[in-house]
């Protein structure tokens, strides 16, 4: 038994994917016998409405984590679209969607900034983007002292045709935010798995040097990976402002652990050199379903969800990297051998 | 020339360097801030910082890292807190918050050095976890009514204006650098970060370094907790959060490289001191508390792009003069004194600098 869900874990991807999948039904029928309230198509939507920057985001940290970086400052890059789309469009008079154009340019250039320095001085991946994250919230902020409303109020009061985003519903069912991941789930699936650029991220990922030496112009590719994140940043950013109808600096300052967790989650090596788009999408559901249906179901409070979400992704992390040998017994043997060492 | 080139070397003293240029800029455009009073004020403030990041540290220097602090400190500063409000005796609160410390600790090292998960990722976990368990511990709630006399000790000053919290605490940081570079075990851990395989090749027990350097790393976030109850007052759910984030950012900026093996405690100290007091320099210079986070964000981008320039062009210079004493007439024993003689210290030291490639 232990010796097949081994094998079964260090398979490759699609075992994997079966796995995910195994989890996301084990969801549907453990909350929805407790409650039949969760199956409900319209609660179901709401669940994924609360969680698309999520969802969207971790499409493109997919592509950041195979080339072997990481991103941690894309979840302030969320806020700061969020607050110059309303400072833009409130006290600069810009039109909504010239207020979005203006964010659109201003974090995508954040992006290439971090990228940049990443790529072409060598910073570690982890330092720069956590100084962008200082950098970029720290921005959104000011933007935010340039408009008459206090920071904490957020700006509201958004035209028609910008809140389209959130309130439009193909089939009066499908939010039509859903069908604007689903085409990013299309584009980030065939960017990674179909073409040559995903080859080379994901070359890049196993050795950069290699990658160098086959002619691959390496520190575009990475410094590429960075502003695609920045972009889906922005997506999400317009997305999320849009269904709260509130522009704030802080929209989305808390994203960053469920990021990474679904992007781990869902199969991606946090060294680099594979991942999957389709194991991201499934495990980003997973998550939202987890954090959605144990409030339903179970009267969980919601501050309590980051246990579950944690223990999964320590579950996770740790049956993999079991997966491929090493035991708790050698753990259990140092400590004694230490502490006897400690004693003579 | 060669004087600069040994202090640039040294990064823990040009992050030091950087903290007084920082006082003296403050301190020209506003003569009211050179009082010893404020300027002690601005290290007073970092304490809490300084014992987490000294924790991390050990961490980075492992070649690891650990994001779980912030949530490690909040979880004790609401247990020892809730103890002490209920009358429980102050040895007994501070050894169950130090346990708790420890577990932590234990668990991180678990997940990271045993089962060879990444630490990052492990710890980000347990992080969102321990998170929980505070809401859980507080139902919600704030931790409010601690003993006076435990508040007030926060004040207490020791030598000049710094606060005995402060000066116990750097006495603790002078302690363990020495102990990290004058013992054999100190030297264990840049050993381990800097190679681990390399490590147990030559005897040392890679595995044992890399959870003590968890436990070491559990117990400081549990000890600033314990001081984060005094000098507050009260703990909220939240205490801590982002204090992992501030952690790495002092270490990097006091020159700990997050690749392991290079680094000392004394420089996150410094780096801790910077962190603490931008907001309070910022007051001083007649900036809002708005630009706190863009300036922390600049600061720490510019000295880590400063950093690994100036490491990539040694790296160049380094290979230039291997591959020209291979060509020179002089025999290689002499340029291999010449090049002792120019490099020397930096070079031959352990927690000297370390070429760092991507």
């Amino acid at each position: 038994m232990m010796k097949t869900l081994k094998g079964f874990l260090s398979k490759g991807q699609t075992s994997w994917n079966m796995i995910l999948i195994g989890l996301l039904v084990l969801e549907f029928v453990i909350f929805g016998a407790a409650n039949g309230k969760f199956l409900r198509p319209a609660l179901l939507f709401t669940s994924i409405n609360d969680n698309l920057p999520v969802f969207m985001i971790s499409l493109f940290v997919t592509l950041v984590m195979v080339t072997g970086g990481i991103d941690i400052q894309v979840a302030s890059l969320v806020g700061l679209t969020s607050i110059t789309i309303g400072v833009g469009w409130q006290d600069f008079g810009l039109p909504i969607w010239g207020a979005v154009g203006v964010a659109f340019v201003l974090v995508v250039a954040c992006g290439a900034l971090s990228g940049f320095l990443i790529a072409y001085c060598r910073v570690q991946a982890m330092v720069v983007t956590l100084g962008g994250s200082f950098l970029y919230s720290g921005l959104a902020l000011l933007i935010s002292t340039l408009s008459k409303t206090e920071s904490y109020q957020g700006i509201g009061g958004f035209p028609e045709d910008f809140k389209f985003v959130s309130n439009f519903q193909l089939f009066g069912v499908i939010p039509f935010q859903l069908l604007i991941y689903i085409l990013m789930l299309v584009i980030a699936f065939i960017l990674l798995h179909k073409t040559k650029y995903g080859r080379r991220i994901t070359l890049v990922g196993v050795n950069q040097s290699a990658a160098e030496f086959s002619g691959i112009n390496s520190r575009a590719v990475i410094m590429s990976t960075y502003m695609l994140t920045a972009v889906s940043a922005v997506i999400a950013g317009v997305v999320l402002t849009a269904y709260l109808g509130t522009a704030k600096s802080d929209l989305g300052a808390d994203l960053t652990m469920d990021i990474i967790t679904a992007v781990v989650l869902g199969g991606t090596l946090s060294t680099g050199g594979k991942g999957s788009i389709v194991g991201t999408a499934l495990a980003s559901f997973v998550i939202a379903f987890l954090r959605f249906g144990l409030p339903l179901c179970f009267k969980v409070s919601p501050q309590y969800l980051d246990i579950p979400v944690g223990v999964l992704l320590v579950v996770v992390i740790v049956a993999r990297s079991a997966a491929s040998g090493t035991n708790i017994g050698a753990f259990l043997k140092s400590l004694l051998s230490s502490s006897s060492k400690a004693k003579a | 020339m060669d004087l600069v080139k040994r202090l640039l070397k040294a990064r823990g003293l040009s992050s030091l360097a950087f903290l007084i240029a920082l006082f003296i800029i403050v301190g020209a455009m506003n003569p009211a801030f050179l009082t010893p009073a404020t300027i002690a004020a601005c290290f007073n403030t970092s304490v809490v910082y300084t014992l987490v990041a000294v924790g991390v540290a050990f961490t980075l220097f492992i070649g690891e890292i650990d994001v779980s602090v912030g949530s490690n400190l909040g979880l004790v500063a609401v247990v020892v807190g809730s103890m002490l409000r209920d009358g429980t005796p102050l040895p007994v609160a501070c050894l169950v918050g130090i346990l708790i410390g420890v577990a932590i600790g234990l668990v991180n090292a678990w997940g990271v050095a045993v089962m060879k998960a990444p630490s990052l990722i492990f710890t980000l976990g347990t992080n969102g976890v321990l998170r929980g368990i505070v809401y859980v511990y507080t139902n919600g709630q704030w931790v409010e009514n601690l003993p006076k006399e435990f508040k007030d000790f926060s004040a207490v000053t020791g030598i000049g204006d710094f606060t005995v919290y402060y000066c116990a605490v750097i006495a603790l940081v002078i302690l363990i650098h020495f102990a990290l570079i004058q013992t054999r075990r100190g030297r264990w851990f840049a050993a381990v970060g800097d190679n681990a395989n390399g490590a147990t090749l030559v005897g040392i027990p890679a595995l044992q370094t890399k959870i003590l350097a968890y436990v070491i790393c559990g117990v400081m976030a549990a000890i600033g907790g314990i001081i984060f109850c005094s000098r507050i007052g009260f703990v909220t759910p939240m205490s801590g959060n982002g204090y992992e984030m501030k952690a790495i950012a002092a270490c990097v900026l006091g020159g700990v490289s997050l690749l392991g093996g290079v680094g000392s405690v004394l420089g996150a100290a410094v780096g801790s001191v910077i962190m603490a007091s931008i907001s309070y320099l910022l007051v001083f210079m007649g900036f809002s508390s708005n630009y706190d986070n863009a300036i922390t964000g600049v600061i720490l981008i510019v000295i880590v792009v400063v950093d690994a320039l100036l490491q990539h062009r040694s790296i160049v210079q380094n290979r230039h003069a291997r591959l020209n004493a291979r060509v020179s007439p002089k025999a290689t024993s002499e340029v291999l004194a010449e090049q002792i003689a120019d490099f020397g210290e930096a070079a031959m030291s352990p927690l000297g600098k370390k070429g760092g490639v991507r």
